[in-house]
């Protein structure tokens, strides 16, 4: 296609690319500035882009003993728990719903059970659940069972997002994997049980990885369920919204925050390319 | 394009169901797969196994389906608490029949709440569209830049929807925020944006097309790359300009990517809790409040858990609705394409 263009075409063309990407990126690149700036650069106005950084907000985010005396009068954030939450109940997650959904999504590629697409049907919805009509009853239910800010509790209603969907990529994954294999070695009087440890969950491995990767991302956003069933126990989402407090808008800091919660889906994309990239192309190349 | 679509939630699965149709069946949210479909499905999928009943994996697929299930029940019993008027704190809990709704739909808050979840879905979703189809299509081309920044496509959708609340609330501070600033470089604005009652709504929206678009963008990327270049140049050697080959070959090609992406748009921003109330709250007023963002304050904040359901309810009828009529114009575009 490329040779019928002309080069101001090709010009125009990628001059609007450019502009796309500065749309999507201009604002996380302004973020970042932000965090590195005092009080007084951000609220400066013109707003300025050239300022000698500070790391200042970043250790008023998470020097809890040190928090009262700053530059910014008293504020007290203690944002490390926050971020040790978030990840010990997306990481509970992920791990629950690879125990619970990886069987459950292989069985509903390969057997032959009662209602198998209802089951898989069913599963989906859950895609489309309205979470809070769930989270009102929760709410009342959590008091009495004693789950209300617990990690147990947080990671259990975490799976309501979670859960189907490593059930369906597992599923989907499955489907990818030639029946051949499976059979053959059935044939060769391997129990069922052996042929899906030692045949299916080996070629499995990589997709896996790329589906927890992307169910840890979906837990570390969410923010309704933690606001309205947590408090001590909040997750990194709802620590950032108490950061903007109506009275004193602290944006540096609050910025700094931005920085830290974002730059985690950034850090899994780099570290998780490889088996991203890997899961995805195993469903082409076989 | 592959490379990123894992990091989508469902994007995935949904390639999949594009690719394989006794699948595509599956996806349909409404009943409409017959049984002479299933039985087809259900024939191809097992091997050499008996008609007996395979109880070990019946086992196995237990613990999740009994955890989904400890939801609907939840889902139900939620429903059952709009027919009530469960306070917190309060012990007594009555039955009221539809009261809460009855009660509701005297408030102009109420329908001011419907009108505002809707706009915000419509206006979010067609513009996502219609920029997702821009930028696939410029994405496409190939040209240089396209290839090496494609990745930055991802970004919004990577990032938690309340950071980028927050984010956006900080560039959109009437005083102090750089869009204002940049605005006025091309001598527009000052805009309030979320400040003001008038604008507050669009602001909104405008944050959600920013995040969302990349999400159309690469479903139609995908069915972009679905058509051959053969078909293209069958189009320009009969003489098609480049405009008709788009709206004659292409364009009806895609439709179904469309509106595939938009049935879960739809349903997504409907339910759209996160951005509206990390930048606005349901404010200034009440010009932002959709039925989720009321909910959580009906329920949380005046502890009327009974209300509070009752129109959570709501926008879960809405939601169905929405969904319903987004899935009955994929399958009419599928059926006319096939």
């Amino acid at each position: 296609m490329d040779f019928t263009r002309s080069p101001a075409t090709t010009f125009v063309l990628n001059a609007l690319v450019a502009l796309c990407a500065l749309i999507l990126a201009f604002p996380l690149v302004w973020i970042v500035m932000m965090s590195l700036k005092t009080q007084t650069d951000v609220m400066a106005w013109p707003p300025t882009f050239v300022f000698t950084p500070t790391l200042e907000n970043f250790r008023v985010l998470f020097d809890v003993a040190q928090a009262g005396a700053t530059s910014y009068g008293t504020i007290k954030v203690d944002f490390l728990s926050p971020i040790i939450n978030s990840v010990v109940i997306a990481l509970g997650s992920v791990v629950v719903s690879l125990i619970v959904g990886v069987p459950a999504g292989y069985v509903l590629a390969r057997r032959d059970i009662p209602f198998k697409e209802d089951i898989a049907f069913f599963i989906l919805g859950f895609r489309f659940a309205p979470v809070l009509l769930v989270v009102i009853p929760l709410f009342s239910l959590f008091q009495s069972m004693g789950l209300y800010d617990t990690y147990v509790g947080m990671v259990w209603v975490y799976q309501v997002i979670t859960l189907p969907m490593i059930v369906w990529l597992t599923r989907s994954y499955v489907e990818d994997i030639p029946k051949d294999i499976e059979e053959a070695a059935a044939i060769d009087g391997a129990k069922p049980v052996r042929v899906v440890l030692h045949i299916v969950l080996p070629l499995l491995k990589t997709g896996l990885i790329g589906a927890s990767l992307l169910v840890f991302l979906l837990a570390w956003h969410n923010f309704a369920l933690g606001l309205m069933l947590s408090s001590t126990k909040a997750p990194v989402t709802v620590a950032l919204l108490k950061l903007l407090n109506p009275g004193v808008q602290f944006y540096p800091v609050m910025a700094a925050g931005l920085v830290v919660t974002m730059i985690v889906p950034v850090i899994l994309i780099v570290v998780g390319q490889r088996h991203l990239e890997r899961g995805l192309t195993f469903g082409a190349v076989k | 394009m592959k490379g990123g679509s894992l990091l989508l939630p469902f994007l995935t699965t949904m390639e999949n169901f594009m690719m394989t149709p006794h699948l595509s069946k599956a996806v349909m949210p409404v009943g409409t797969d017959t049984l002479a479909d299933r039985v087809s499905s259900a024939g191809k999928s097992d091997s050499q196994t008996e008609r007996t009943v395979d109880w070990l994996s019946l086992v196995v697929i237990a613990p999740a389906v009994l955890i989904l299930l400890g939801f609907l029940l939840l889902f139900f019993y939620g429903v059952y608490q709009s027919l009530t008027d469960l306070r917190l704190g309060r012990p007594i809990v009555r039955f009221v029949g539809f009261a809460n709704y009855t009660a509701l739909m005297k408030t102009t808050d109420f329908w001011n709440n419907i009108r505002v979840t809707v706009t915000y879905a419509v206006c979010a979703v067609l513009l996502q569209a219609l920029l997702g189809l821009a930028i696939a299509k410029l994405f496409a081309s190939g040209v240089l830049l396209a290839r090496l920044l494609r990745p930055i496509i991802l970004l919004p959708l990577v990032l938690p929807p309340m950071s980028v609340a927050l984010m956006w609330t900080t560039m959109m501070n009437p005083q102090s925020g750089i869009l204002n600033y940049l605005l006025s470089l091309v001598k527009l604005g000052p805009f309030s944006w979320i400040s003001d009652p008038a604008t507050a709504l669009l602001s909104v929206i405008l944050i959600d097309v920013w995040t969302y678009t990349p999400f159309f963008t690469l479903i139609i990327f995908a069915g972009l790359q679905g058509i051959t270049d053969d078909l293209r140049e069958a189009a320009r050697i009969n003489g098609a300009k480049a405009w008709a080959t788009f709206t004659n070959i292409e364009l009806p090609l895609i439709a179904p990517y469309i509106l595939i992406a938009g049935v879960f748009r739809v349903i997504e921003s409907l339910n759209q809790f996160d951005i509206i109330f990390g930048t606005t709250q349901g404010g200034p007023g009440n010009s932002t409040a959709a039925l989720s963002v009321q909910a959580y304050f009906t329920a949380f904040q005046n502890l009327t858990f009974g209300r509070g359901a009752a129109l959570m309810v709501v926008n879960w009828l809405i939601v169905l609705i929405g969904a319903f009529l987004m899935v009955k114009a994929w399958q009419a575009v599928r059926s006319r394409v096939s």
